[in-house]
């Protein structure tokens, strides 16, 4: 449903994708895992039209998306929660949910969707009326995640939804991720820096070093993590053109 | 006693023409980032409309002399116009420029507007009689108060509750509160960046009448230049009150307005030509006192 091919992505003169191409298929959970600055938050961003490739494509159910178009991306079923959980911090929980229902057209279906998805996370019940800055960081991930499924997404990218979030409470995280991928029928693409909790629950893999992608498999094959490890942190078998400084020209 | 009072009715009424200004200033920036000096000119174009183009030195009025329910309307809506104009002629294409480079456009606005009302009505200023009636004082206790200060402060005040309530009572007003927080986010939420932003437009030129419409009933005279300095007053407000923050503005362009009258009021008479002076020298003592100003926030409308 999602294909990204070749896409290069400069900050100034920083070149933080190199040509990263990356597919998921319906109903897939595809992981994207690298090492912090690898490119893993960009390529994300350039998916849901945050941050404009100067080269590559990216289509979304055979269609190419208009880079740089968040708001038209959103409205195509594709939803970013970004890393860093950018909660809306002095609205209510209800408003930061609210906002994310305003494109929608199907009225009576977003009451019912509240509804529902209030259901999935009663903690967010619980805390309706607060400002989602006096949420606790484990609270605001589920509101992230809350808000973006009520944009009723097929495919859902999440950002390092464990980013400084106590293990027992990524646990938490990853239950309604998958909770929220059956009733929904969600299609998932998830950025991890490591990849010892999402291996168990990915279907492919791909690790990206120094925006380039290093290895892609099915997740079952590289179940031992060894080959993760080695491409990874760039041990052996790689061609070591593929080192350049980042800094090079543009 | 009576004299203190008398002055901080003037304060308040002053204080009110600033908050309105510093509004329609704050809003622009906590959605934007732009400082709009252009603001000041809305508030002229707001003026010119009543009267009919012409060189002459007294000015007649044209719009300005139908009833209220209709002026107040379409004066309104030219400078929501001219507003929404300059964002899409102007800002719309910087939309990806960096927050010096909108303030510097934002000067090019205010000197395209400047000149045009030079072109069409003459650079001497005018004379203008507006709501002539308005000037009868009522007497409360002692205090003699111009009943227009009165309509001034009331209609601050009913703007004041209706910008509130139109922010956290509606959706556009959520939409805006949540773009002004973190503007990119709302984007991925399906919050269309642009209609957010003319929204805003449209609001400051809605505040920018009212002020328009106040002040020359206030002073009765135009000239091209006639908002320059209350934007820069509206500036003022803005910082000391906290930029980005709504209440700030308001606070501010309250304060303002208290210093300004009462610089006036009890400088030494040699002294009052530099009372601009001390007003600023004023602002600089409360930013090293509060750098980042009195109400410092992320959010347009605070909570209570
Ligand atoms: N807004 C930005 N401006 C400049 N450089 C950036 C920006 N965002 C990311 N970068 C740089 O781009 C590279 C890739 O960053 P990112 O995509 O955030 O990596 P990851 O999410 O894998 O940690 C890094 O070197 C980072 O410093
Ligand atoms: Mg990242």
């Amino acid at each position: 449903m999602l294909e990204i091919n070749d896409i290069h992505v400069t900050y100034g003169r920083l070149r933080a994708l190199k040509g990263v191409s990356l597919s998921v298929r319906q109903g897939e959970i595809v992981c994207l895992i690298g090492p912090n600055g690898a490119g893993k938050s960009t390529t994300l961003a350039a998916v849901a039209g945050g941050v404009v490739p100067h080269r590559g494509t990216i289509v979304l159910d055979g269609k190419p998306l208009a880079a740089g178009r968040p708001e038209q991306t959103a409205r195509l079923g594709l939803s970013l929660v970004p890393e860093g959980r950018h909660v809306f911090g002095t609205l209510t929980v209800a408003e930061n949910l609210r906002v994310a229902t305003y494109m929608r057209r199907d009225r009576a279906a977003v009451a019912a969707d509240y509804e529902r998805v209030l259901n999935l996370f009663p903690r967010l019940k619980e805390r309706i009326g607060s400002p989602g800055g006096r949420l606790s960081g484990g609270e605001q991930q589920m509101l992230v995640i809350a808000r973006a499924l009520l944009t009723r997404p097929r495919l859902l990218l999440v950002d390092e939804p464990s980013l400084g979030l106590a293990p027992k409470i990524v646990d938490q995280v990853y239950e309604i991720l998958l909770a929220a991928r059956k009733a929904e029928g969600l299609t998932l693409l998830i950025n991890e820096q490591s990849s010892h909790r999402i291996l168990k629950h990915a279907d492919r893999v791909y690790v990206i070093r120094n925006g380039h992608i290093r290895l892609h498999d099915d997740a079952a094959k590289l179940a031992d993590g060894e080959a993760i490890k080695r491409a990874y942190f760039g041990f052996g078998d790689e061609p070591a053109a593929a080192d350049e400084p980042e800094e090079e020209a543009a | 006693m009576i004299g203190l009072l008398q002055n901080l009715v003037d304060a308040a009424s002053l204080g009110s023409l600033y908050a309105l200004a510093a509004l329609g200033v704050g809003l622009l920036f906590g959605i934007l980032r732009l400082v709009n000096f252009a603001h000041g000119d809305f508030i002229s174009i707001g003026a010119y409309a009543l009267i009919v183009p012409s060189f002459e030195v007294t000015a007649q009025l044209f719009i300005g002399t139908w009833s209220w329910w209709l002026m107040i309307p379409t004066i309104t809506l030219i400078v929501v116009i001219v507003a929404l104009i300059s964002d899409a002629l102007v800002f719309r294409p910087l939309r990806r420029a960096s927050a010096p480079t909108l303030m510097i456009a934002s000067f090019a606005v205010s000197y395209v507007i400047q000149t045009g009302i030079l072109l069409v009505y003459g650079a001497r200023p005018k004379a203008a009689n507006l709501w002539a009636g308005l000037d009868t004082p009522l007497m409360v206790g002692d205090v003699r108060v111009p009943l227009l200060q009165v309509i001034t402060i009331v209609a601050t005040l009913v703007l004041m509750a209706a910008l509130t309530l139109f922010l956290k009572r509606t959706r556009y007003g959520t939409m805006m509160r949540a773009a002004a927080e973190d503007f990119r986010m709302a984007q991925y939420l399906g919050v269309r960046g642009d209609f957010v932003i003319g929204l805003a437009f449209a609001i400051s030129g809605v505040l920018a009448t009212a002020v328009s419409l106040l002040y020359l009933s206030q002073t009765g005279t135009l000239s091209p230049t006639m908002g320059v300095p209350l934007a820069l007053f509206a500036f003022v407000a803005t910082v000391i009150g906290g930029m980005g923050s709504l209440l700030g503005a308001v606070v501010g362009g309250f304060v303002v307005g208290v210093v300004v009258i009462m610089l006036q009021a009890y400088l030494p008479a040699d002294l009052r030509a530099f009372r601009d002076a001390f007003a600023f020298t004023f602002v600089i003592l409360i930013l090293l006192v509060r750098p980042s100003g009195i109400i410092r926030t992320r959010a347009l409308v605070e909570r209570v």
